[in-house]
């Protein structure tokens, strides 16, 4: 494994860096500094400039002029650049890897995975450039052709959080770009530095392309510099948004008032439901991925197991012992042995404590974990115990995402619809599965009485999404979908065009207008 | 008063960490997700439905507890948070 400073030098962070780019060029800023901590062992690891409304404003200049060439260049052509990027990008897979697991705590495999994440969407990218497809329709008139097509749509602001510090910024510019567009990127303040890594990794590739300066935007900015001046500007035609519903309900309602498009990815309250008919030992093995992965902090983490009271005893036992072997294996990300990194502060820590005491006092009853650890190695404070919570769906706690590792276990009674209510009835629609063996119980979580989630699968987990899958969720999720499938379209305009290649004037509806 | 209905939610984390615990107690939640949430403090109370003299009783406390944390260094964070929560249980 690299040393801190092997991994820093590598991507190019020094002790204090510059928090401002337009791809190529990077600013000097007159704002305050946003200083990253790991919550590996709450060292200082860099510190970042951050812009100003001044910087803002030039960015958000260059990404307009940027726009008017980008917007001509052929789609392969900009998938191009994509490509180069996914190469740079493996080439740079270890040390950007080890930075997310020292930035962010998630595990060095997770960290390498995010990376990867990282590779296969600009790879899906440039296989997208030449399928970005409109139709051709049949006309009413004679010698009329009816076409659609989808033209780049402009600026793209991607504000992303702490726990996919790069992935998602790559699900987003690499579609976007592909697509024609330009992007602003404000990248969560408790991980600037792999988003500065990242910049740094793709300068070369853009340098060697001739890139237009302002198509790769980054700004390490406050909410009070890129906040609701962000949201609200005419000049940002799409804001994608991954964080809270609280911050995805505030971005929805000022940019739906200037009429703006927006993709939400917000929170999730995701369960999986145990059927009597569930291969028992897949139902444990892939829930407890689900649920301590990423020390609980991913949007599509397992917050609840619906199981069905035949089988509640037997999965709940074997449950609790998957944890027993987990808890030996929490601690520094760094370590390959490691499963269970820390949170990432301690205002996470002090809700996952607030959790497990809220659902004693609604009346659940904390099955395992729940516990801070201490001692040599958690000096940070930040590392935790997953808990297990017996509890109602009901509750208000389980109601709630919180980010952090503590897993609810509802029983459920009768036929599989009775779990699937309880699946949705929860603000949330993100993320579901369902463990069984039996078709008829598959399918009716599949259908119209389902499932109301983005995500609905069968024999796999809540979290592990693909990239070639559209990916977000409803209801308080937000709506939005990134990544593969179609996402691309969100990225786009679309344009209907009538061409009239005859010498007549037929009107549409045969409405006759003569003068 | 050193903390006004105007500063970020963000800034407030910043500068006064005990105000998360503190703000919590009173139903608001400042961290979401794991990230600040956006706007002011004003915003967040009125989110609440707390009333103009509610939000000044707020802004009070935060004051009186930001004097009582100003001595203590970042070592003694986590007491000032014991002593926050029990501030917003009253």
């Amino acid at each position: 494994m690299m040393t801190k400073q092997e991994i820093l030098s590598k991507l190019g962070i020094s002790e204090i860096n510059k928090g401002v780019t337009t791809g190529s060029e990077w600013f000097d800023t007159e704002g305050s500094t946003t200083a990253s901590y790991s919550p590996i062992d709450g060292e200082l690891i860099a510190e970042v400039k951050n812009g100003t409304l001044d910087d803002y404003e030039m960015i958000v200049k260059k990404a307009q002029e940027a726009f008017k060439v980008w917007r001509m260049t052929p789609a392969p052509v900009r998938a191009e650049v994509v490509r180069q990027i996914g190469l740079a990008l493996r080439e740079y897979k270890e040390p950007l890897g080890a930075l997310v697991t020292l930035e962010m705590g998630k595990i060095y495999q997770e960290g390498l995975g995010e990376v990867q994440e990282m590779i296969d969407i600009c790879d899906f990218a440039v296989g997208q450039a030449r399928t970005m497809n409109g139709m051709n329709l049949q006309s009413e008139r004679a010698k009329h052709r009816l076409t659609e097509q989808y033209q780049p749509l402009g600026i793209v602001g991607i504000v992303t959080s702490f726990n996919f510090p790069v992935a998602v910024w790559a699900w987003n510019s690499a579609l976007a770009i592909t697509a024609g567009d330009v992007v602003i990127w404000k990248p969560s303040s408790k991980t600037p530095l792999t988003a500065l890594a990242t910049m740094n990794i793709i300068r070369d590739v853009l340098k060697k392309h001739d890139v237009p300066e302002g198509v790769f935007n980054m700004i390490v900015a406050k909410s009070s510099v890129m906040g609701d001046n962000f949201l609200k500007d005419k000049r940002i035609n799409l804001v994608s948004l991954t964080g809270s519903t609280a911050v995805g309900k505030r971005a929805g309602q000022l940019v739906g008032k200037r009429l703006g498009k927006t993709i939400l990815e917000l929170g999730g309250n995701n369960a999986v439901i145990v059927t009597p008919n569930a291969d028992m030992q897949l139902a444990v093995s892939s829930t407890v991925f689900g649920t301590v992965g990423t020390a609980g902090q991913r949007c599509t983490s397992t917050r609840r197991i619906i199981i069905h009271e035949d089988v509640y005893n037997e999965f709940v036992e074997k449950f609790v012992h998957a944890y027993e072997s987990v808890k030996t294996k929490i601690g520094n990300p760094l370590d390959e042995k490691t499963l269970v990194g820390p949170l990432i502060d301690h205002f996470s820590v002090d809700l996952f404590k607030n959790a497990v005491e809220q659902v004693e006092e609604e009346g659940g009853k904390v099955l395992f974990g729940g516990q801070v650890l201490d001692g040599p190695g958690f000096e940070s404070g930040n590392y935790v115990v997953p808990a297990i919570a017996e509890a109602e769906n009901h509750y208000k706690i389980v109601q709630e995402e919180t980010f952090a590792p503590i897993v609810y276990l509802i029983k459920y009674k009768g036929g599989v619809e009775n779990a699937i209510e309880i699946n949705n009835d929860v603000p949330q629609g993100l993320s579901s599965a369902i463990f069984t063996r039996d078709l008829l119980e598959a399918e009716t979580f599949l259908s119209g009485m389902g499932s109301d989630c983005g995500i609905a699968n069968v024999n796999a987990g809540t979290s592990g999404a693909e990239i070639g899958g559209a990916f977000g969720g409803e209801k308080d999720t937000g709506g939005g979908r990134e990544s593969g499938s179609d996402a691309w379209k969100a990225y786009m305009r679309r344009q209907t065009s009538t061409i009239n290649y005859s010498h007549d004037l037929p009107l549409a509806q045969g409405i006759e207008f003569k003068f | 008063m050193e903390i006004n209905k105007d500063i970020t939610i963000e800034e407030l984390i910043e500068k006064y960490p005990f105000s998360v615990q503190y703000l919590s107690k009173k139903g608001i939640r400042c961290i979401v997700c794991g990230e600040p949430v956006w706007g002011t403090l004003e915003e967040a109370c009125e989110e609440k439905d707390f009333t103009p003299e509610q939000i000044e009783e707020v802004l009070v406390e935060l004051n009186e507890l930001s004097k009582q944390n100003k001595n203590k260094t970042n070592d003694d964070k986590t007491r000032n948070i014991i002593e926050t929560r029990n501030l917003g249980d009253q």
